[in-house]
């Protein structure tokens, strides 16, 4: 049992657009490096709550505390500098960027030269250029993507721009790293790579990750703790293999019988 | 010192001449960045591994098995190990843990080196049956971070073993290596057998430094030279195309970021020296055309007033003859216009032996790449001699041949015409398999030893080898002679005209014909040219002239043949081969069985004396409609020419 101190802590979050009641009364903990995985049904408010979590919407009620800092009080474009990086369902890169523009574009919250500096390009600017450069070919190193590092992105095929978008959440140093559906799309290879990278980084770099995933199979075997939602409620949360078990899962999985 | 007859001797004295320069040794491309390494850095690093292999229990004459993608360790790796005086085995990356199993065990491995986690995994399911493999050193540590494994070490920690070694003992790795001899086993390479067990050959030093000099007596090698490492090094070419030249003459060695930036860095580079097998030189030869048809109005200006010069100049030089000085002085205009800044893009503009292995290539791909001022050179030889004993020089390209005997080596062709081979490369014998040894070796009347390549061949008027065939694909006719199918048919299609052929021979055939179907766009275009009315495929198959134009081609064929092997009469289809209706596979293979039988009446005509065929027939388009046929095909009879 992973005992570190919580670094995410999701509590009793709801969150309404109209009157459709997307997350209601969400709570849940997420302990330093671990892995934890948001499964359920499609509509169940999975990516509506990492939303929530990295400041695209704001919650109707409740509150998420990360490393002790309320995010309602943080606004939206601070969130990433505080170490909360995502990759989205459908691919929100630069397309017409190389793979390394793309990374080093996400060095930007670590920058601190100036306009002018960047200009002049000498001395100062052009050393931290060269720091963020070589953070970014450790990474590009990491996930093995030295052979599209100058191919501009739109031409990349879609399993390798998920792996450049892992890139690029990877390129902000995250403490927490937050993955929407990184393997959907993909072939069986593919998404062994891809769990191979996930474990990778929490082993070499000991972030912690939340996922939402649609192939059990791979949730399963990756995942600490698992949190399932249905219809925006929370219905189950526990080990791979308390969740397998669990009467409600299956239910909101498989549905019930029918009486007749 | 005596004159050096190992590597690690030769390696050595490179150590010394370079040790006061930063002249570099190696170059991995890592992070983005080529990084360097100096011979004085090759050395402290081949030293420590090699020191720490022996502390660990390496002893002279030992075996050390290697699996993984070329690199930089993989190079000091295999240099220790011999420097310790023992041999390396070579297994390619994509072995499976049986294959691992068992070569580790039949060679006697002590040690293996694995790459990274997928060829360390490999090792741990089959731990248990090795248990005479001491440790697995790795170099890639990568999600291995957490394996508590003792049998696993890294690179590193050998080494540091090794630093321990050397401080006590500053001259132990200079004297180990002073200690071996020419004789003494540099490698066992497993080769694929396509039947049974692979079999270990096994080669010396001395047939390695046979290999390297007589290769750069006739296409020299320098200590300036770049050559990319991308060859895996557990086939005997790439351990004589990388380990050899690096040891004796100090080539540099590049090792590439992984395979699959292998093209992206042969641009970087621009190696002097590269071997491509030929599906590679084909693709490139579209690659290229696609990037000029992409290209600015001038550049394809340029391509095209100077792509006749190169051809005419390359056809001169095929020819033998002398090219004219205006000529010349254009080709080089050519050169610095669009030549150079072409081959640019591909690497290749320092190229200056490009070595072509694998099938035969197409002589409208040589000619291409002699026009483009490259000279593609086959090399042909056997891992049980020690890579190439025939080769192409590079004022010597004929299409059909592999080129002739390097220095010291020589061929004959057996009565059964299988090509024997002998030079100083010649294997010490298959490791722990006498019986296949004796099998594979032929001792002529002088004593002398020739390897049996299980290859069919001849020797052609200019004493250029030709080769065919395995002998067991080889076709024996009702005379007793025989002929190589793959060989008729691939030069056949070399032909524009021709889309496929099939030939026909066999126990109860007097010669060989063929079976051809021309390529309707090509010959098409060619009768539109040329004034020819036709209306359909069968109708233009039919034509006189095609004949004709098809004839020329055969003919050509037949002449790089020998005389009982020609093509004497041939028929062209009324329809092309087809993999719906089963003729062929679905990868474009001819289904011989199925069309002898379905053209029987074809085939035995070709066997008698006609001069034309009647058929009858259901066709069936490609839409699905069937079609009754009835037409006659013309049969072409070749004159016996000597």
């Amino acid at each position: 049992m992973n005992t570190s101190p919580v670094q995410l802590d999701v509590d009793s979050v709801s969150l309404n657009f109209g009157r459709v009641q997307a997350l209601s009364d969400v709570t849940f903990q997420v302990r330093q490096g671990e892995i934890v995985a948001i499964i359920g049904p499609n509509g169940a408010g999975k990516t509506s709550l990492l939303n929530c979590i990295n400041g695209f919407y704001r919650p109707s009620a409740g509150r998420i505390v990360f490393d002790g800092q309320n995010l309602a009080d943080v606004p939206p474009h601070r969130i990433a500098s505080l170490g909360i990086a995502r990759t989205f369902q459908n691919i929100a890169l630069y397309t017409g960027l190389s793979t390394l523009d793309n990374l080093m574009a996400a060095r930007h919250i670590h920058m601190r030269s100036g306009m002018l500096d960047c200009i002049i390009y000498w001395g100062r600017s052009h050393r931290e250029d060269l720091q963020h450069r070589e953070v970014v070919e450790e990474i590009i190193d990491f996930l093995e993507i030295e052979h599209i590092r100058k191919a501009v992105v739109g031409s990349l095929p879609h399993g390798l721009r998920k792996r450049v978008e892992l890139g690029r959440a990877l390129a902000l140093e995250p403490r927490i790293l937050l993955l929407d559906e990184p393997m959907t799309g993909m072939n069986v290879e593919e998404k062994e790579d891809m769990a191979r990278f996930i474990l990778d980084i929490h082993e070499r770099r000991g972030v912690t990750t939340v996922l939402i995933e649609h192939d059990m199979g791979l949730v399963m075997d990756i995942a600490d703790r698992i949190v399932v939602l249905d219809f925006g409620i929370k219905i189950a949360e526990g080990t791979p293999e308390q969740i397998k078990n669990d009467p409600a899962v299956i239910q909101a999985y498989l549905g019930t019988d029918l009486q007749v | 010192m005596t004159d050096p007859q190992t590597l690690p001797q030769h390696w050595l004295q490179n150590v010394h001449r370079y040790w006061d320069t930063d002249k570099v040794a190696v170059r991995q491309k890592e992070f983005g960045i080529w990084q360097r390494f100096t011979w004085r850095q090759e050395y402290e690093q081949v030293k420590d591994f090699s020191l720490g292999l022996v502390d660990l229990g390496l002893r002279k004459g030992d075996r050390v098995a290697i699996i993984g993608d070329n690199s930089r360790e993989y190079l000091w790796g295999a240099l220790a190990v011999m420097a310790a005086g023992a041999a390396v085995v070579g297994m390619f990356t994509d072995v499976r843990p049986n294959e691992i199993e068992y070569i580790v065990t039949h060679s006697d491995a002590r040690f293996v080196l694995a790459s990274d986690q997928e060829q360390c995994d490999k090792l741990l399911d089959i731990k248990d049956k090795l248990p005479d493999v001491k440790h697995v050193i790795y170099w890639d540590d990568r999600g291995m971070w957490n394996y508590n494994e003792p049998w696993l070490l890294d690179f590193t920690q050998v080494q540091a073993l090794g630093r321990v070694v050397a401080e006590q003992n500053p001259q132990r790795f200079d004297e180990c290596i002073a200690e071996g001899q020419g004789s003494d086993l540099a490698m066992i390479c497993y080769t694929s057998g396509t039947t049974g067990l692979p079999k270990g050959v096994m080669i010396a030093h001395s047939n390695f430094l046979y290999s390297a000099t007589a290769l750069s007596k006739i296409d020299p090698r320098y200590p300036t030279d770049n050559y990319v490492s991308f060859i895996p090094m557990a086939w005997i070419g790439g351990a004589v195309l990388d380990i050899a030249p690096h040891t004796v003459e100090g080539v540099i060695l590049n090792f590439t970021e992984g395979p699959e930036t292998v093209q992206q860095n042969i641009r970087e580079i621009a190696p002097d020296a590269l071997l491509y097998n030929s599906r590679l030189w084909e693709n490139l030869v579209a690659t290229i055309q696609v990037r000029i048809q992409d290209s600015i109005w001038i550049y394809k200006q340029l391509y095209r007033l100077f792509l006749p010069i190169g051809y005419k100049i390359a056809d001169l030089r095929f020819e033998k003859k002398p090219v004219p000085l205006h000529l010349k002085l254009l080709y080089q205009l050519g050169k610095w216009a669009i030549f150079e800044p072409l081959l640019s893009q591909f690497g290749l503009h320092r190229a200056r032996s490009t070595y072509t292995s694998g099938a035969a290539l197409s002589p409208d791909v040589i000619r291409f790449f002699a026009a483009l001022g490259l000279a593609l050179r086959q090399v042909y030889g056997a891992t049980e001699l020690t890579g190439g004993a025939v080769a192409h020089r590079a004022d010597d390209i004929k299409f059909e041949s592999v080129g002739k005997p390097i220095p010291g080596a020589a061929m004959q062709i057996s009565e059964s015409g299988e090509i024997y081979l002998t030079s100083p490369g010649l294997f010490q014998g298959y490791h722990k398999n006498p019986e296949a040894t004796a099998k594979s070796i032929y001792v002529d009347d002088t004593g002398k030893k020739w390897f049996k390549t299980g290859d069919a061949g001849y020797i052609d008027e200019d004493g250029h080898l030709i080769y065919l065939d395995r002998m067991k694909d080889m076709i024996e006719l009702a005379t007793g002679e025989k002929y190589s199918p793959q060989f008729i048919e691939g030069r056949l299609k070399f032909s524009p005209y021709i889309s496929h052929a099939m030939t026909i021979g066999g126990q109860d055939k007097e010669y060989v014909s063929a079976l051809i179907t021309i390529d309707f766009d090509n010959v098409g275009h060619w009768a539109e040219r040329h004034g020819i009315a036709y209306t359909t495929y069968t109708d233009l198959s039919q034509k006189p002239e095609v004949y004709e134009l098809v004839r020329k081609d055969v003919e050509n064929v037949n002449r790089s043949l020998p005389k009982a092997a020609r093509v004497r009469k041939f028929v062209l289809m009324h329809k092309a081969f087809d993999a719906d209706e089963g003729e062929m596979t679905r990868t474009r293979k001819l289904r011989r069985l199925v069309l002898q039988d379905r053209y029987r009446e074809i085939v035995d005509a070709l066997y008698q004396n006609l001069s034309e065929v009647q058929i009858k027939g259901v066709v069936k388009y490609q839409d699905g409609r069937e079609a009754f046929i009835d037409t006659s095909l013309r049969i072409a009879a070749l004159e016996e020419t000597t």
